[in-house]
C-alpha cells in the first residue's frame, strides 16, 4: 500500500491506496463519494470528471498514488441541498440533464471551464465541453446553462 | 485493473536504474495511454515506475540562440498555455490543444505522448516540422536524438533499456516563417486524427526559402516530406505548383487502411490538407513570426 | 445534480461480492471443457459455469428461450458468456478469470444475414433445445403469438403483412422504383453500463436491484429460470443512467442471480464498456423497396422486404418483425402494400430493442427513395410527400381509423424552418466549390406496442400528500415529472405534494415496460384515472362534512372549496371528519389496457393504440475534397398529441435527433470475422456537443389523440426516425448524383460516392 496526502473537497486526507488503484476507485469505494461514475473507462466520456488542482481530469485514468500532495474536488464538494453551486443551479434552471449519469462530470467540466476561462464564448464552451458525452443529447440545455453562469459572473465581476 | 507495483523515484538516475534492473517494468507519467493498455490487457507490467515526482520539476525554457527546452513532464495543457510555445511554436500549441479532451491534456505529458508513439497523435508531426530533438536520459548519461530517429514505428522508439525521455529540444524557428497544423477527423469532433499536416514555410522575396512539411496519423509514424519540400524550395508559392506538391505528398505516404478509410481516401484527405495549408487562396494557416 | 442520485452501480451491501466474466473469443465454437481447478484456488472466488445450472431452466429470452444463462454446449458470438466469477474485489475476480481454462472446437461461423439463409450456412441453434411446442413459453410479451415453426434454420422469425393487391398496383404504375438500403448495427452506449445486484433471502426468494427498463419482465424471466413463483422474485429499480432500449429485457440479471445463488451472498455485476458493446445492438438491416407511382406522383403500390440481422439470440426480434411489418410502407396512403420482415441468426452480438425499435432502418429506405422518386418525376420532395401523406381520420392499411395525425404539420414545420438552398440556376459546367451545401427532409410513422397493460395505484395521505405507485422507469425521459403533473392536476393539488415511487415489484403494480414511447399514454392515463377516483372519494367526504352537494365542491390550492364561496375545508380536516383523526388513506387504482391486434390472414384490425409522426429537415455542408460533412442546422418536428410538459418533450426530441445524427455520421459496429473492431468509445465515438449544431429547432406539433391523457401521445422515439434520411437527402441535394444507401454515411463513403458519381468537377449526372 502507498500512503498519500491529499485534500478532498477541502478536507485534508491521508489515504492508504493500492499501487494499481485508480482515483475513481478511491473516491467511490474508500471515500463513499459516488457522484463521479465510470462510463467508458478510457477517458472519452467524462462521467468520471473531477478537478485536480482545479483542472478537470478523468479519474478513471488517474493513479490514486499520483494525486499525492494535490487537491481533489468532486461534485460533492460543490453545493448540496438548499445551497447549490451556481453551476448546479443553472443546470437545474435550464433542465440541463436527462438520465443524470453524465451530469456530475458535466458540472465539474463547467467548473473547470470557469476557472480557466470565465468569459468563454459559445465556441469556446462547445470546444471545452465537447469532451463530455451526454448520450441523452442534452447539449443545447447544457450550453444554455453554461452561458447563463458565465453571463451572471461577467455581470457580477464587471 | 491488473495488479502491479509502483515505484516513485525522486531522480532521473534512480528511475533509470529501476527500469534498467527490470526490463518488464514500464515508466508511467500521466498514465492516460498506458493505463488503457493495461486495462485492455495489452501490456502486463509487474512494476510501474512513476515519473511524477522526478526532480527537477516540469518547465519550459527559451533562449534566442538555443531555442526551447520543454521538460518531458510538462502536461500537454501546460505546453498549450506556455507563452514561449505560443509565441515561437504556435503549431505545437495548436497540435497539443487538439489532443483528445481537456481532461486528457491536463494529465498526459508531452514526454509520455512521444514515448508512446501512438500513430494517431497530434504533437509528433508538429514537432517533426519544428525539427525537434529528443533528450534521452539513462542511468549515467544523457543523449539527444532527432525526433525522426526516435520514432521507430508504431508504439516503438529508440529508447534503450533504462532510458527515459526527459526533454524536447526545439531550435529557434526560421525568422518570418508561417506555420500551420491541420487535424482531420472523419467522425466526431472528438475523434482521433485520420490524417494531419504540419507545415512551416518561410517566404521571402516572393519565393519559399524554408519549407518543412510533415504528415501525421495516416501512416505508422509521422513523416517529413522531403521530396515535396525540395520541389517548393526556391520557387514561388502558387498554383499549379501547390497542387503538384499536394499530389506528391499524398503519393509519398503509405497510409494504413482502417475503419475510417482506405489508402485512396486517406491520400485524398492528405492532398486536401496540403492544398488548404499551402494554397495562397486559403487562409487557414496559423501565422507566426 | 449533487451526486446523490443512486444508480445500480452505486449500490453496496455488507458481504457483497463483485463479478467479472469470461467470454468467448471465438464467434462460433463447441465448448469441449471448462477447467476451473486453478481459478478455484483464488481466495474467495465463486465460479459459475454450465455445471452450476442444475435445478434451473438454464435458458431464457423474452420470446424464444434460446439464450443460455452461461454457455452450455456452444458459444455463438465473440463475447458470449462462458463463465462468471464473483470475488471480494475485482482484482481477485480478474485473477480467477485468467486462470479458467476452456477448450473449444471452432465451428464455421456466418456474419451476413442473407448468407446465413443459404443452405450451406452453419446453423446456430437447435430449436429442440428451447422450443416446447408454442415456441414462446411463459412469455408475458404481447403480440408475439404465432411463431410455430420458428426458428427455421437460421431464420429466427418472420412476419408478413399485406393490404390490397400489389401485382395489380404495380401493373397500374407509370414508374417503378426498386432499390436496396442498409444500415450497420449500432450500439445504445447508455453511459451507465448494465448493472445488477442480486441476493437470495432463502432458497426460493430472490431480490435483485438492477438497471432495467422493465422490472416485470425481469421478474417473470427470473421466476421462469429458477423455477420459483413470480411473486418470490422482487425486482427493485434504482435510478437508471440511460436505456434507449438497451435495458429492456433481461441481459445480465439471470447470471447475477445464478451467481448469488451459488455464492449465497449478494453479488453485484457491472459490465465494462467493452462488454456493453457485446451485450446488445441495434439490428443491422437491409431493406429491399419497390414502389409503383403514377406520373402525377401518387404512390400506388409498395413491396418491402426487411432482413434484420438478429445476431446470436432472438431477444426481442420476434416482436420487431411483427410490429414493423404493418408500418414498413411509411406514412403514405398506398392502396397496395406487401411487406415481409425477417430476423436472422448470425454469429454476432444479439440485436434487440433500440429507440425506434427497427423502424429507423425502414424509414432510412423509404425516405431516401422518396427523394429519388421526386427527382426522377421532377416534383418537389415536399409536394410529393404532401400528396401522399395520411390525414386526420383516414383509414389505415389495417382498416382502423387514424386519430391524431400530425405528420403533414410536422413536415410543413421543418420545411419552413429550413428552406431549400437558393441556387443560381445551372450547376452544370461550373467548377465545383470545395464546400457545398444541401438541404434534405424526411418524415415517418411508427406504431406503439399494442395491446399493452399499465396499472397505477395512487395514495392520498391525510397531510394532503399524494404517492404515485407505478412501474414505469425514469430513464431520463421525465416520466416522474409527467406523472406528478398528471396526478397534481387530476386532484387539484400543487406539484410539490406528489411523490412518484421508484419501481419495486413488491410494491408498485404491473407495467408492460418503459418502451415503445408508451408511458405517458398508458401509465399517465392510469394515474389520471386513479387520481380522479381519489378525488371523488375526497369530495364525498367533504360533501358529507360541509353538507353540500359533491358537484358544488372544487379542489384548488390543496384545499376543498365550496364553489363561489369562501368556505374551505383542508384535506386533513376531510380525513378527520371521516376517521375522527387525521389518519387513514384514500386509495385509487386504475388499469389501462390498450387493445388491438390484427386478424390472421386478413391483417385487419387495430394495429396501434396511437401513432407517432415526425419529420426532420437539415442543411449540410460538404467538403468535396474529402467527403467530410457537417450539419449547419437541423429542425425536428414531432407530433406529441398534447405537450403535458413541453420542456421534457423538447428534450426527448432533441436527444432522439442527436442519436439520429450519430447513426447517420459516425456510428456503426464493425467486425472482422466476428471479432469486434470498435468496442470502446475511442473507436466508436458518439455525438459530442460540437457535433450537434447550435442552430437546432425542436418543434412540437399537437394533433391530440382521444385516448391519451389530455390528448397526449408518446414522444420518446419519434425524433430519431427521420434524421438519417433527411441527412442523406441533403447530401444528395448538395452533391448531384450522389446517393448513399448504407448507414452510416462516413466521409470516406461520401468521398467514394462522389468519385464514382462525378467523373469531372462540375458534372451533374442527375
Amino acid at each position: 500500500m502507498i500512503t498519500i496526502t491529499t485534500q478532498v473537497n477541502g478536507v485534508p486526507r491521508q489515504l492508504s491506496v493500492r499501487p494499481n488503484q485508480l482515483l475513481l476507485e478511491v473516491l467511490r469505494d474508500d471515500l463513499n463519494l459516488r457522484g463521479a461514475v465510470e462510463g467508458c473507462g478510457v477517458g472519452v466520456c467524462g462521467s468520471c470528471t473531477v478537478l485536480l488542482d482545479r483542472k478537470p481530469i478523468s479519474s478513471c485514468l488517474m493513479l490514486a498514488a499520483n494525486v499525492d500532495g494535490r487537491e481533489i474536488t468532486t461534485i460533492e464538494g460543490l453545493g448540496s441541498g438548499e445551497t447549490l453551486d451556481p453551476v448546479q443551479q443553472a443546470f437545474l434552471d435550464h433542465q440541463a440533464f436527462q438520465c443524470g449519469y453524465c451530469t456530475p462530470g458535466m458540472i465539474m467540466a463547467v467548473k473547470g471551464l470557469l476557472y480557466r476561462n470565465p468569459r468563454a464564448t459559445v465556441d469556446e464552451i462547445a470546444d471545452y465541453l465537447s469532451g463530455n458525452v451526454c448520450r441523452c443529447g442534452t447539449y443545447l440545455e447544457v450550453m444554455r446553462a453554461a452561458r447563463a453562469v458565465i453571463a451572471a459572473q461577467v455581470e457580477t465581476t464587471g | 485493473m491488473r495488479r502491479f507495483e509502483l515505484a516513485q523515484p525522486a531522480t532521473v538516475g534512480e528511475a533509470c536504474a529501476i527500469l534498467a534492473a527490470d526490463p518488464s517494468a514500464r515508466p508511467i507519467a500521466g498514465g492516460t495511454a498506458l493505463l488503457i493498455l493495461i486495462k485492455l490487457g495489452l501490456v502486463r507490467p509487474g512494476l510501474l515506475v512513476s515519473l511524477r515526482k522526478l526532480h527537477p520539476p516540469a518547465g519550459i525554457t527559451w533562449t534566442p540562440a538555443e531555442g526551447a527546452r520543454i521538460a518531458a513532464q510538462c502536461t500537454l495543457q501546460e505546453v498549450v498555455d506556455s507563452p514561449i510555445v505560443r509565441e515561437h511554436y504556435p503549431i505545437l500549441a495548436r497540435a497539443c490543444e487538439v489532443v483528445a479532451n481537456i481532461r486528457i491534456r491536463n494529465a498526459a505529458t508531452i514526454g509520455g505522448n512521444l514515448a508512446h508513439v501512438d500513430p494517431q497523435s497530434d504533437p509528433p508531426p508538429a514537432l517533426l516540422a519544428l525539427e525537434a530533438r529528443i533528450e534521452i536520459s539513462g542511468v549515467t548519461s544523457t543523449r539527444t536524438s532527432p525526433l525522426a530517429d526516435f520514432l521507430r514505428g508504431a508504439y516503438e522508439t529508440d529508447l534503450r533499456p533504462g532510458e527515459i525521455v526527459t526533454g524536447i529540444l526545439l531550435p529557434p524557428p526560421p525568422a518570418g516563417s508561417r506555420s500551420t497544423y491541420l487535424k482531420f477527423t472523419s467522425r466526431s469532433s472528438e475523434d482521433r486524427p485520420l490524417a494531419s499536416l504540419a507545415t512551416v514555410v518561410r517566404v521571402s522575396e516572393g519565393v519559399c526559402q524554408d519549407v518543412r512539411i510533415a504528415v501525421g496519423a495516416a501512416a505508422a509514424v509521422p513523416k517529413r516530406m522531403r521530396g515535396a519540400e525540395e520541389k517548393l524550395r526556391g520557387r514561388p508559392l502558387e498554383q499549379p505548383l501547390v497542387a503538384e506538391v499536394a499530389d506528391l505528398v499524398a503519393a509519398d505516404i503509405e497510409p494504413i487502411e482502417d475503419l475510417n478509410g482506405d489508402q485512396r481516401y486517406k491520400r485524398a484527405v492528405i492532398r486536401s490538407l496540403v492544398l488548404r495549408a499551402l494554397d495562397p487562396a486559403e487562409s487557414e494557416g496559423t501565422p507566426s513570426t | 445534480m449533487t451526486g446523490a442520485v443512486q444508480y445500480a452501480v452505486d449500490l453496496r451491501m455488507p458481504g457483497m461480492l463483485v463479478a467479472r466474466a469470461l467470454r468467448s473469443h471465438l464467434p462460433h465454437a463447441r465448448v469441449l471443457s471448462i477447467d476451473t481447478t486453478r481459478a478455484r484456488e483464488v481466495p474467495g472466488a465463486v465460479i459459475l459455469t454450465r455445471d452450476d445450472l442444475a435445478g434451473t431452466r438454464s435458458r431464457f429470452g423474452p420470446v424464444f428461450k434460446d439464450q443460455p444463462v452461461v454457455a452450455i454446449d456452444k458459444v455463438r458470438f465473440v463475447g458470449d458468456l462462458v463463465a462468471v466469477v464473483a470475488a471480494e474485489d475485482l482484482d481477485s475476480a480478474d485473477e480467477a478469470i485468467s486462470l479458467i481454462e476452456v477448450e473449444y472446437e471452432a465451428l464455421p461461423a456466418v456474419f451476413d444475414p442473407r448468407e446465413a439463409l443459404l443452405p450451406s450456412a452453419p446453423i446456430l441453434h437447435d430449436p429442440a433445445d428451447f422450443v416446447d411446442g408454442s415456441g414462446t413459453a411463459d412469455t408475458i410479451q404481447p403480440g408475439v403469438e404465432g411463431f410455430e415453426g420458428f426458428p427455421d434454420g437460421n431464420l429466427c422469425c418472420s412476419a408478413h403483412f399485406e393490404s390490397g393487391d400489389t401485382a395489380k398496383g404495380f401493373a397500374g404504375a407509370d414508374r417503378i422504383f426498386e432499390d436496396t438500403y442498409s444500415c450497420d448495427p449500432i450500439q445504445h452506449a447508455h453511459l451507465e453500463p448494465h448493472a445488477a445486484l442480486a441476493y437470495w433471502e432463502g432458497p426460493g426468494s430472490l431480490v435483485i436491484h438492477c438497471s432495467t427498463q422493465d422490472p416485470w419482465v425481469v421478474r417473470s424471466e427470473l421466476a421462469y429460470i429458477f423455477k420459483v413463483e413470480p411473486s418470490a422474485v422482487r425486482v427493485i429499480v434504482p435510478s437508471v443512467g440511460g436505456g434507449y432500449g438497451g435495458k429492456l429485457y433481461p441481459r445480465i440479471e439471470p447470471v447475477v442471480a445464478a451467481l448469488a445463488r451459488k455464492a449465497r451472498r449478494p453479488v453485484q455485476w457491472v459490465l465494462t464498456r467493452e462488454e456493453v458493446f457485446m451485450t446488445l445492438t441495434r439490428h443491422g438491416a437491409s431493406v429491399r423497396l419497390k414502389t409503383g407511382v403514377t406520373r402525377d406522383g401518387r404512390l400506388i403500390a409498395r413491396q418491402v422486404e426487411v432482413v434484420y440481422d438478429g445476431g446470436a439470440y432472438a431477444e426481442i426480434s420476434p416482436r420487431v418483425v411483427v410490429q414493423n411489418a404493418p408500418v414498413a410502407a411509411g406514412p403514405y396512403r398506398i392502396p397496395h402494400v406487401s411487406v415481409d420482415c425477417h430476423a436472422v441468426y448470425t454469429n454476432k452480438p444479439p440485436a434487440g430493442a433500440f429507440r425506434g425499435f427497427g423502424v429507423p432502418q425502414i424509414v432510412w429506405a423509404y425516405e431516401s427513395q422518396m427523394d429519388d422518386m421526386a427527382h426522377a418525376l421532377g416534383v418537389d420532395p415536399v409536394e410529393l410527400r404532401r400528396k401522399n401523406l395520411y390525414q386526420e381520420g383516414d383509414a389505415y392499411l389495417t382498416g382502423e381509423r387514424l386519430d391524431g395525425v400530425g405528420v403533414e404539420q410536422c413536415l410543413s414545420a421543418v420545411a419552413a424552418a429550413i428552406p431549400p438552398i437558393a441556387r443560381s440556376g445551372v450547376r452544370e459546367g461550373q467548377p465545383r466549390q470545395r464546400l457545398v451545401r444541401g438541404r434534405g427532409l424526411a418524415c415517418s410513422i411508427k406504431s406503439t406496442m399494442t395491446p399493452s397493460n399499465s396499472v397505477a395505484s395512487v395514495r392520498l395521505d391525510p397531510d394532503g400528500s399524494l404517492q404515485v405507485l407505478a412501474s414505469g422507469v425514469e430513464i431520463g425521459q421525465g416520466y416522474t415529472t409527467i406523472l406528478a403533473q398528471v396526478a397534481a392536476d387530476a386532484l387539484g393539488v400543487s406539484l410539490e405534494r406528489v411523490r412518484v415511487l421508484k419501481p419495486d415489484t413488491d410494491v408498485t403494480p404491473f407495467d408492460h415496460g418503459t418502451k415503445s414511447s408508451r408511458l405517458t399514454f398508458t401509465v399517465g392515463e392510469a394515474v389520471r384515472r386513479a387520481t380522479i377516483d381519489i378525488r371523488g372519494q375526497l369530495l364525498d367526504m367533504a360533501a358529507d362534512k360541509l353538507e353540500v352537494a359533491r358537484d358544488d365542491l372544487v379542489i384548488e390550492h390543496d384545499q376543498i372549496r365550496v364553489r363561489g364561496t369562501n368556505v374551505v375545508l383542508g384535506i386533513p380536516d376531510a380525513f378527520k371528519a371521516r376517521f375522527g383523526l387525521p389518519v387513514g388513506n384514500l386509495y385509487g387504482d386504475a388499469v389501462v389496457q390498450t387493445t388491438g391486434g390484427l386478424a390472421h390472414g386478413t391483417y385487419r384490425g387495430k394495429d396501434s393504440a396511437f401513432w407517432m409522426w415526425s419529420a426532420a429537415a437539415v442543411e449540410v455542408e460538404v467538403d468535396t475534397q474529402t467527403g467530410k460533412w457537417r450539419l449547419v442546422r437541423i429542425a425536428s418536428a414531432v407530433d406529441v398529441g398534447r405537450a403535458i410538459n413541453p420542456v421534457q418533450c423538447h428534450l426527448q426530441n432533441e436527444g432522439a435527433a442527436t442519436m439520429g445524427i450519430g447513426a447517420a455520421l459516425m456510428e456503426g459496429l464493425v467486425h472482422d470475422g466476428g471479432q469486434p473492431l470498435n468496442s470502446s468509445f475511442v473507436s466508436y465515438p458518439v455525438p459530442s456537443m460540437e457535433d450537434v449544431p447550435q442552430d437546432f429547432q425542436s418543434v412540437l406539433v399537437e394533433a391530440p389523440h382521444p385516448d391519451g391523457p389530455y390528448g397526449a401521445k408518446g414522444v420518446g422515439e419519434s425524433g430519431l426516425l427521420a434524421v438519417a434520411p433527411a441527412i442523406g437527402n441533403a447530401l444528395a441535394d448538395a452533391l448531384p448524383g450522389v446517393r448513399l444507401r448504407n448507414l452510416p454515411m462516413r466521409p470516406a463513403d461520401v468521398f467514394a460516392a462522389l468519385s464514382g458519381a462525378a467523373t469531372q468537377p462540375g458534372e451533374a449526372p442527375r
